[in-house]
């Protein structure tokens, strides 16, 4: 693992390259290629062949990308292992939906609240439990998992219980209103994005780096002056944060929301979306959505021996690919490379530390 | 730069997986008048047995209509998806049969929050939709495209109030399940049996899931009511019974049609001897129509249908049906109004019509009890 690379601000200045030969070109080649995945080449397609279901499936993968992506910057990231995420997103998504059909709220608020309410649900949960550690977290987020799903199941006063939440509008920006399927993939492309922009300069930072180090050895780091218990709770509430907008974008654009979207196996879903990916590998936690909800899709043509075949290919990417997709060590680096996020050392060497 | 050449590859497979796979589906390809009807059912995951029974019914009823010669000029055939009763695969599989242009109507999905969660899309793009089960009050008031084949517990319950107040029990409790489904038998009920003067002694929820009724049971039964009411479905009710004889408690068991099952003898044994409910299929109906379809049924999957099986082979029934009256050039709009015109549809679960203006649909119940082993159908309270 490369996280322990020597921080490029202490090399003498004679060492460090200048920023502006590091690959500048290279930076630019992968945003912009990506970019052009997400906002030309998927719409290009969901225009292309007119498939209402390709802009279905493209909406879902990046609602699951933002999710994936919250749940690897706690999980892979500071090494908290929750399994209790679908709850967050639940309140982001029962926030979203209640504020909007009962207070008549715009998007503009209705997200950004959603995210606020589940990170300070986050916020409240991480107090107690980030004395525990390893499995004794992961069982705790289990309970508030569970908690939180039969709250929302069972106080039918607030959340119409099991009845589910009608009517829920679509998204809306200043007089616009995403009510086509191309719009409303587009406005959830743009959150996405930037949701996963925003994990990416947490992530691949000194405070990522900070964040690895209490995941390695949460006492040495303690020792060697990072504040652990804050690192935990900053993750843990960022994570929640994500997931709330998530819950909001797909209260917004599935129109209708129950408990059942947020039941027990959705959390491990997104967790096995951070596993095969690569846990702690933010590139891997959007490879790894993508696989887990284009997959089923894919495989419908072959009937009853779908779920089997998934079984069977996730079984057997952990089996051989057991740091995931793409791994976190190679992750960091290819971040390091070709977004120009590491400072370059002599001559074509690997890049290393943040900018 | 190897690593990187890997990196550009990984993900260009991934996303090139992505458009060939979707895409792929869609493209529709030239042939004669096929008619298609899209069938969502669960046939993996938890509830994968209630697909299963659907997609037995439905292939049976399919290949009658076939051979009946009904529609002249088209054949019709049914696309089965898996929805895994995830509304998120649902919502998936609505666009996936909204982009298909042969298919004219879908039937499904198997519970509520799955079937709206399709609905909400098949209501805003226009397509015909018929749940065999979903009972949800706010299911047919999505739009006019909405259609199911199933009494609700605002018929079922008042229907049962009746009964018990008429075979003279005056009190009741109500052990309903904690779903949509559960909390409207609750509500159908108790305002029925209070309407008839009856009065309710207690309402005990259990999550979806549970199977241990102790407390709720010694809790109901220090109440000494006449009845308990149970709204649950056959693998709960055969629990329940089951820790109510071993709590030696003798209270007289009626209960939600959704307990009609085979499987609820074969799990409850003795213990469900004396069960009352009202269904609207029963196997032993001496109508012809009920015994050449437990006929065949029994003898192509080696079981005998229960309640689940019929509502899907009618709903299967009225969609064609409909399919036939609309004529071979049948479109969503026409099937749509074919469906809602369905008068008296001679099903085996009872002439079914949908009311004009609600869509909701109209059965005549038949009274039921567990006796010697098997359901028996009773006549008077």
């Amino acid at each position: 693992m490369d996280v322990n690379v020597p921080d490029a601000r202490l090399m003498p200045a004679t060492l460090a390259p200048p920023a502006a030969f590091s690959g500048r070109g290279r930076r630019f080649a992968w945003t912009l290629l990506l970019l052009a995945v997400a906002f030309g080449a998927v719409p290009a397609a969901i225009v292309g062949t007119g498939s209402s279901y390709l802009a279905q499936i493209a909406i879902t993968t990046m609602i699951f990308v933002i999710l994936s992506a919250s749940l690897n910057h706690v999980t892979g990231t500071a090494g908290l292992l929750s399994i209790g995420h679908a709850a967050f997103y639940g309140i982001g998504a029962y926030a979203a939906a209640l504020l909007s059909t009962k207070a008549g709220l715009p998007f503009m608020v209705t997200l950004p609240a959603a995210g606020l309410i589940a990170a300070l649900f986050g916020f409240l949960v991480a107090l107690p439990t980030m004395r525990l550690v390893s499995i004794y977290f992961a069982v705790a987020t289990l309970g508030i998992g569970e908690m939180i799903y039969v709250v929302l199941l069972n106080w039918v006063d607030v959340t119409r219980g099991p009845m589910g939440i009608r009517g829920i509008p679509p998204i809306s920006l200043f007089g616009w209103q995403a009510d086509t399927l191309l719009s409303r993939y587009l406005a959830v492309a743009v959150i996405a994005v930037a949701c996963v922009w925003v994990l990416h300069r947490l992530t691949h930072s000194y405070y990522g780096n900070a964040l690895r180090a209490l995941r390695e050895d949460d006492q040495c780091a303690d020792s060697m002056g990072i504040n652990v218990e804050r690192l935990k709770i900053e993750s843990f509430v960022v994570a929640t944060f994500f997931a709330g907008i998530a819950g909001a974008l797909l209260a917004h654009t599935s129109a209708y929301i129950a408990p059942d979207n947020f039941r027990f196996m959705e959390s491990i879903l997104i967790l096995a979306m951070v596993v095969v990916g690569g846990l702690g590998s933010l590139p891997g936690a959007v490879v790894g959505a993508l696989f887990m909800i284009v997959l089923p899709e894919a495989l419908r043509d072959i009937g009853d021996y779908r779920m089997i075949a998934v079984g069977a290919t996730m079984f057997l990417s952990i089996l051989l690919l057991p740091k995931g997709m793409l791994a976190e060590g190679t992750a960091l680096g290819f971040v390091r490379r070709s977004f120009s996020r590491g400072w370059a050392t002599i001559a074509g060497g690997m890049p290393v530390g943040w900018k | 730069m190897k690593k990187h050449a890997v990196f550009g590859a990984a993900l260009g497979a991934v996303v090139g997986a992505m458009l060939a796979a979707t895409a792929g589906a869609t493209v529709a390809q030239a042939a004669d008048r096929e008619i298609v009807i899209g069938y969502q059912a669960p046939l993996s995951g938890d509830r994968s047995q209630y697909g299963e029974m659907f997609r037995n019914a439905a292939q049976i009823k399919l290949e009658e209509f076939n051979a009946s010669g009904k529609l002249a000029g088209a054949k019709v055939a049914i696309t089965f998806e898996d929805s895994k009763d995830d509304p998120k695969e649902a919502r998936n599989i609505a666009h996936k049969f909204l982009d298909n242009s042969k298919i004219v109507g879908v039937i499904g999905d198997f519970s509520s929050t799955v079937s709206m969660a399709a609905g909400e899309i098949y209501a805003a793009e226009k397509m015909p939709q018929l749940s065999q089960t979903a009972s949800h009050p706010d299911f047919t008031k999505l739009s006019p495209w909405q259609f199911r084949n199933i009494t609700t517990q605002a018929f079922e319950g008042p229907y049962n109030a009746d009964w018990i107040i008429a075979a003279g029990k005056k009190t009741a409790a109500v052990i309903y399940i904690q779903n949509d489904w559960g909390i409207s038998a609750l509500d159908g009920f108790v305002s029925g049996f209070k309407a008839k003067g009856g009065k309710i002694t207690a309402t005990e929820a259990f999550n979806p899931g549970n199977r241990d009724f102790r407390s709720i049971l010694t809790k109901v039964a220090r109440q000494k009511p006449d009845v308990i009411y149970l709204a649950m479905f056959y693998e709960e009710g055969a629990a329940f019974a089951q820790q109510r004889e071993q709590l030696g408690i003798k209270i007289p068991l009626y209960g939600t049609s959704s307990l009609y099952s085979p499987k609820l003898i074969e799990l409850g044994r003795e213990s469900v001897e004396g069960l009352h409910l009202a269904t609207t299929f029963t196997p032993d109906n001496p109508d012809p129509a009920v015994q050449t379809f437990v006929k065949e049924y029994a003898a192509r999957f080696k079981s005998e249908p229960g309640m689940f099986a019929a509502q899907a082979y009618d709903a299967v029934g009225i969609m064609l049906d409909a399919v036939a009256k609309a004529g071979p050039s049948v479109t969503r709009e026409s099937l749509r109004d074919a469906l809602a015109a369905t008068t008296d549809y001679p099903g085996v679960t009872g002439a079914t019509s949908f009311d004009p203006v609600t869509r909701e649909p109209a059965k005549a119940l038949a009274k039921m009890m567990v006796k010697d082993g098997r359901f028996q159908v009773v006549t008077g309270p």
